[in-house]
């Protein structure tokens, strides 16, 4: 099951793109694109109303929700995000802790996974360079479609000297990039709380698809 | 530093601009500077609402957001279209101020709200105009 954990919509502030549109994107790429789900994860916001489940029946494409906080270590994708979670913490703040976000998150049942850690100022690998590692972390988005060149080799390093899991999305915020990178999993993945399990627990691997899309270009 | 601020100028009104009656002259004069093509006799381009002046461009009781700014783009949603002789009312609010992090750092972005109106009460164009300030 191919997932791209790392996307957002026009719900973020700096995106263009409606999430049915990601959809339809999505199914008329198939064959070059075959990923099975999405994971929308707005910038510092979490809304407990939304519901794509409409949507989910009529593409036949899984539709998860998560959220992309800043904290200074960098920007961490949180997944699991319930009542508890939300009341924790205030999702605007740029500053939030870390250290706090991944135990917290941990403990309230979701998994927090920082994310682009190869980017400069919000990524782990320049934090972790001056500071002590985050504890609790127990994967890390090692393939981002959004990276510049040099960020994502910067992460191997990373993922290699704390045994990190590692997974893959195409940090999209324009239709034509969702989907260039993804995660496989070995697991079916049907819910958020699957996807929390398989996170901190199942075999999966990052995935590029940009390549297979400029050979077809 | 954190942004703290009186969250209760987000949707305060800054400036109420009545504009006069778009003349023909005005909108050859934008057609002629912009090179967007007309849409019919009697109309205007539809980002001809772009060349409205409001009397007051900023607001007055912002927080300190930082030293240097720039133009961080702009959101249109657009409704009826502009005629010559419309009467355009142009309301600017404080629609939201936040931060952000990316590569260079902290941002904070203020964005301002115009929705412009016609004569007939009827929605013209939504502008959001955002600025970055660090």
């Amino acid at each position: 099951m191919i997932l791209d954990l790392h996307t957002h919509s026009e719900a973020s502030e700096d995106s263009r793109a409606p999430v049915e549109t990601y959809l339809k994107w999505l199914t008329k790429k198939r064959e070059l694109l075959p990923i099975d789900g999405i994971v929308l994860t707005e910038h510092r916001q979490w809304n407990p109303d939304v519901d794509y489940r409409d949507l989910e029946d009529k593409y036949q494409i899984l539709i998860l929700r998560g959220a992309e906080v800043e904290t200074d270590y960098g920007h961490i994708l949180v997944y699991g995000v319930n009542d508890d979670i939300a009341q924790r913490f205030d999702f605007t703040n740029v500053r939030l802790s870390a250290q706090e976000v991944v135990h917290e998150v941990a403990r309230m049942g979701g998994v927090a996974a920082p994310c682009h850690p190869g980017r400069p100022t919000i990524g782990l690998c320049e934090h972790y360079a001056s500071r002590p590692a985050l504890d609790g972390v127990v994967t890390v988005e090692a393939l981002n479609g959004g990276s510049r060149r040099g960020e994502n080799e910067r992460v191997q390093e990373l993922i290699d000297k704390h045994g990190y899991r590692s997974f893959g999305g195409s940090d999209s915020h324009l239709v034509s990039f969702v989907g260039i990178c993804a995660t496989e999993f070995e697991d079916e993945v049907r819910n958020i709380d699957e996807l929390v399990r398989v996170l901190k627990a199942g075999t999966y691997r990052p995935v590029d698809y940009r390549d297979r899309l400029k050979q077809a270009a | 530093m954190s942004l703290e601020f009186d969250r209760s100028i987000i949707g305060s009104e800054f400036d109420r601009t009545q504009n006069d009656p778009v003349t023909q002259d005005e909108v050859d004069a934008y057609v002629a500077a912009c090179g967007e093509p007309v849409a019919g006799p009697g109309l205007a381009p539809p980002m001809f609402v772009l060349a409205l002046r409001s009397e007051r461009f900023m607001p007055e009781n912002l927080p300190n957001l930082g030293r240097a700014a720039f133009d961080a783009g702009k959101d249109i949603d657009l409704g009826s279209p502009i005629r010559v002789g419309d009467r355009l009312l142009s309301v600017s609010t404080i629609h939201e101020i936040y931060e952000k992090t990316g590569r260079t750092g902290t941002m904070r972005f203020l964005v301002l709200r115009t929705t412009v109106t016609n004569q007939d009460e009827e929605l013209v164009a939504v502008i959001d105009q955002k600025m970055m300030f660090r």
